[in-house]
């Protein structure tokens, strides 16, 4: 009998939850897992159902340390390591379902739980989302009731006593949750390197750009950042918000120096013209260092440094949300002197890569003697002869040449692409520049959407006497791209934008962006509380915790409170359903018939006093008289306490209920 | 080793000496409470969650962790509720032969909240667990080796629970001095029983039915409800006993004295074979031993009452 609890762990329904706790955990990975890995899980998941539910015999202990083996050998040809987000949790996912076929006893299930929510964790590395947050409470509450089960020794839990138990401990633990999450003291900077690794699957710019890059990017609605100014937004054609500064062409594809250089922003040479500009921006995690400002900015957030670019790049790959306050200015002069090393670079092309090109920016030079001149001829050409188009025609191994000649159809890049290559054919330094462009304003919460579909290419030149000036010759083909947005210059794209194209009301787009807006409120509030925001929110609520002891003392009262009133809860609602629901029904009829004058004495049971009432008030004596019976048959006619489901109890608070009506 | 320890420190918290009066309730200064090894590795599990949060600087990972270390804490309370307020009370034990298993059992009684995965047991010995429904009661058995015979003591018992989720063990302790009456083991080396003194030949007298009747006497509350004279009561004369007299039976005296030379649980032991014997054929028995001598009678009390003297034979009463 001693192993009473080991083999209640180990009964099938047990088993079988704890089978669906780990499917629901492990289903959120599945779209990133290689297919083999995803075959074996579900194959051992199978096994040990069947396993489970036959009665079959255990597999060998042997056999499943070689599958072991031969999954971990398997991860490490999958992602040739077995460190690093993906393939940690791979590894993790399949070690975790090889343990269901070495589950011997209750301390391997409940090790297989604990080791469960590590793999809540893992799903945490890839999603913060609202709806992720929310799943993986489903999947607590599961693995929860997994563990009650286990817990049951002698008999087995139904459905329900497992479900409910979990799913209100699971609540009652939320304000104590709340408490410690909002107090607990965070540390901004990570306890020990993270390893580097490589992005899959996270869309977004990239370190180069060749025709026809961005036109991917364009379909995606998904949101690259958020950014909340403090005053009004600015105007759709004033949002250049800079990202990876491109400057080496191989005759097709832009790509940027690995090195580019670091300057501080005090020396930058930037110069502000006018109002400056704050903001706060939430990035949304895409793996790559670089962060987005307004051209140009005027501060630098944490842990970041500028190029000499003019780029911000994180001191890590962005990998989780990221918040940081901003300010650029808007109309700014970037006066510095450019190095002959530096105008070389500028204008510096592959030999004979578009020849069409270079010989036609060498005669609009003998033309233009001026730069602004030359610029203003490339731009007001590109006005009268090329068409702005998403679906351009495919450009072959000349690109410049053939969509300067022969296409004259293209999208940002295209542009952006031939008129550095111009001007820097004719002797101007130019470079170009990736980033997005304007923005979607969400009416609800007042802030701007910049959604991948926003990405944009444009120029820079550096001109005598002015310095680096931000020229987009997409501008000159399209203004309506730049002034308005994308939606408006290519018309809605996608489904989603479909649909609320067709939204003549504009309650898809109200719903759309009260979503929109409530995630936004989550990234700030959940995903984003870090040190400076858990600062400013205790600031708000008058808690004045200025150093993590302080906080710690704040943490352990409230902590202490939270848990207090939820014990003193549940302890009170334990008395209350202390009483008999049938002596509860005779109470409230006797508050009735208190009210209509007859209180009963101490020393009168229910038939005494119902023939007080037959004498005192006949008129109530019918009701009364059914009150009294149904209350003697249940209170003292019925062995134990009364069920809730007794149609006896149900006709016994009818019929009080009926008095008052009566 | 750990064990002793546990019984020390079991020893310590639970220094009532008097056995308790039932029913106990379990009010909240009687239960105990700490994690148990589970217990310490989920905490282990979420502090290495939480350095995976604090290094990731992930919100949700701080979530979790906040969330499991309150589901702990909340099932603390629950496993601690699932003790609180459960009223003991002792069953009885009844007498079983040395070698046999005693079994002592535990009612828990009327709850006010369902109670689930409630284990009982002696120190050193096996949990049996039992779930109490709302309003009801449960009662727990513990199967216990009664080797020697004499008063087989209960012991402290202890009452615990890991329920809901297996993080906390909640305990406490009971001592109703509870005992069990152990017979001493019947030893059917004693023979057949000594009939060899009956006057009439070897065999014939002994078989049940051939009791002769004898006389009717005035109606003792010992007597048997199978002598009682219905007729006589039907006619009104009272309650009366018919008197049966075995031919042999004026002499079967069970004595000690029958086994010259044995020790004193040897002669126990046959004596108790006999007593069970001469109940089985029904024979009128008395019962010898030094100091203690039982009259002749049959039934079921005469039984319990020989056993009983057999069983507790140079043994010290223990107060009651």
């Amino acid at each position: 009998m001693s192993n009473a609890p080991d083999q209640a762990a180990l009964k099938r329904d047990n088993v079988l939850w704890l089978l669906a706790a780990m499917a629901f955990v492990i289903a959120p990975h599945a779209e990133r897992l290689p297919l083999w890995v995803s075959a074996t899980c579900i194959g051992v998941a199978v096994w040990r159902g069947l396993i489970a539910w036959h009665g079959w015999k255990m597999p060998h202990g042997l056999f499943v340390a070689g599958l072991a083996i031969a999954t971990a050998a398997g991860t490490w040809l999958s992602y040739s390591r077995l460190y690093g987000r993906d393939a940690s949790s791979t590894l993790l996912i399949l070690m975790l379902c090889l343990k269901l076929l070495e589950m011997r006893s209750r301390r391997d299930a409940l090790l297989t739980v604990f080791l469960g929510f590590f793999l809540v964790f893992t799903n945490f590395l890839y999603s913060q989302t609202v709806l992720m947050g929310l799943y993986m409470l489903i999947c607590v509450w599961i693995f929860m009731g997994t563990l009650v089960g286990f817990n049951r020794v002698g008999t087995q839990a139904s459905f329900r006593e497992r479900a409910l138990p979990a799913g209100k401990i699971l609540l009652q633990a939320i304000p104590l949750m709340l408490v410690v999450f909002i107090l607990f003291p965070r540390v901004s900077t990570p306890l020990w390197r993270l390893p580097q690794e490589g992005t899959t699957g996270r869309t977004g710019l990239s370190e180069s750009v060749s025709p026809g890059d961005l036109n991917k990017l364009i379909q995606s609605e998904q949101v690259a950042f958020r950014a909340d100014f403090k005053g009004t937004i600015p105007k759709n054609n004033r949002l250049y918000w800079r990202g990876p500064v491109m400057m080496e062409f191989d005759g097709r594809t832009w790509t940027m120096p690995p090195f580019p250089g670091v300057q501080s922003i005090q020396t930058a040479g930037i110069e502000a013209k006018g109002d400056e500009i704050d903001y706060v921006v939430t990035l949304e995690p895409h793996g790559k260092t670089w962060m987005f400002a307004l051209d140009m900015p005027l501060m630098l957030p944490q842990d970041s440094y500028l190029q000499t670019d003019y780029q911000i790049r994180s001191s890590t790959p962005i990998n989780a949300l990221r918040r940081y306050e901003m300010r650029s200015a808007l109309n700014y002069v970037l006066q510095r002197p450019l190095s002959p090393e530096a105008r070389r670079r500028f204008t510096s092309l592959p030999l004979n890569s578009n020849p069409r090109a270079t010989q036609f920016a060498q005669q609009l030079r003998a033309n233009n003697p001026t730069d602004r001149g030359l610029i203003n001829a490339t731009l007001l050409l590109f006005n009268q002869q090329f068409i702005y188009t998403l679906e351009p025609p495919m450009l072959g191994r000349s690109p410049v040449d053939e969509f300067l000649f022969d296409t004259k159809r293209g999208f940002c890049e295209h542009y952006a692409s031939a008129f550095v290559y111009l001007m820097r054919a004719a002797g101007i330094p130019a470079r170009v520049v990736l980033g997005y462009q304007g923005g979607e304003i969400n009416t609800v919460g007042n802030y701007l959407i910049v959604r991948q579909a926003d990405a944009h290419a444009w120029a820079e030149v550096w001109l005598d006497g002015e310095g680096w000036v931000r020229t987009d010759p997409t501008a000159a083909v399209s203004p309506d791209r730049i002034e308005r947005g994308m939606d408006l210059a290519l018309g809605p794209v996608g489904v989603l934008p479909n649909l609320i194209a067709a939204d003549r009301l504009g309650l898809l787009r109200q719903l759309r962006y009260t979503w929109d807006a409530f995630n936004n409120q989550w990234n700030q509030w959940v995903v984003g509380y870090n040190t400076d925001r858990q600062a400013y929110f205790l600031q708000n609520l008058g808690i004045d915790a200025k150093d993590w002891k302080q906080l710690a003392m704040w943490l352990m009262f409230g902590g202490l409170g939270a848990s207090g009133l939820v014990a003193a809860l549940i302890l009170l609602q334990r008395r209350a359903s202390r009483k008999d629901p049938a002596l509860r029904a005779y109470e409230k009829f006797l508050t009735r018939m208190r009210a209509r004058g007859v209180d009963r004495l101490p020393h009168e049971g229910p038939v005494d006093l119902l023939a007080r009432i037959g004498r005192e008030r006949p008129e109530l004596l019918p009701g009364s008289t059914q009150v009294t019976d149904l209350y003697i048959a249940l209170r003292y006619a019925t062995p134990g306490s009364v069920s809730e489901k007794d149609p006896r109890l149900q006709a016994l608070r009818a019929a009080v209920a009926n008095i008052r009506n009566g | 080793m750990q064990l002793q320890i546990r019984e020390r420190i079991a020893d310590w918290i639970y220094r009532a000496k008097a056995p308790e009066t039932p029913p106990v309730i379990l009010v909240q200064r009687r239960i105990y409470i700490v994690p148990t090894r589970h217990g310490y590795l989920f905490a282990f599990i979420l502090l290495l969650l939480l350095l995976a949060s604090i290094n990731y600087q992930l919100s949700l990972g701080y979530l979790l962790v906040f969330l499991l270390a309150s589901i702990g804490g909340m099932g603390m309370l629950h496993t601690w509720r699932n003790l609180a307020q459960l009223s003991l009370s002792p069953g009885r034990a009844e007498p079983v032969f040395a070698g046999d298993t005693a079994q002592f059992s535990l009612r828990l009684g009327d709850s006010l909240l369902p109670r689930y995965a409630v284990a009982v047991r002696r120190a050193g010995g096996d949990a049996e667990y039992a779930d109490v429904p709302l309003g009801g009661g449960a009662t727990v058995t513990l199967p216990v080796a009664a080797s020697r015979r004499g008063w087989l003591r209960c012991g402290r018992l202890e009452i615990f629970t890991h329920y809901p989720f297996g993080l906390f063990h909640a305990w406490s302790y009971v001592d109703f001095g509870m005992r069990c009456l152990v017979y001493p083991r019947p030893d059917p080396g004693a023979g057949s029983l000594p009939v060899e003194a009956a006057q009439h030949g070897e065999g014939t007298s002994l078989m049940p039915g051939e009791d002769e009747f004898h006389a009717l006497r005035s109606w003792r509350p010992t007597d048997s409800p199978r002598h009682i004279a219905w007729k006589a009561l039907a006619r009104e004369q009272g309650l009366l006993s018919k008197e049966f007299m075995s031919t042999a039976s004026s002499d079967l005296w069970l004595s000690w004295d029958h086994f010259p030379g044995l020790g004193t649980e040897e002669r126990l032991s046959r004596l108790t074979f006999w007593v069970l014997e001469a109940d089985r054929l029904g024979l009128a028995w008395g019962l010898k031993l030094p100091g203690t001598r039982i009259a002749l009678n049959v039934g079921d009390a005469h039984r319990m009452a020989c056993l009983e003297a057999l069983a507790l034979y140079q043994i010290e009463a223990p107060s009651p």
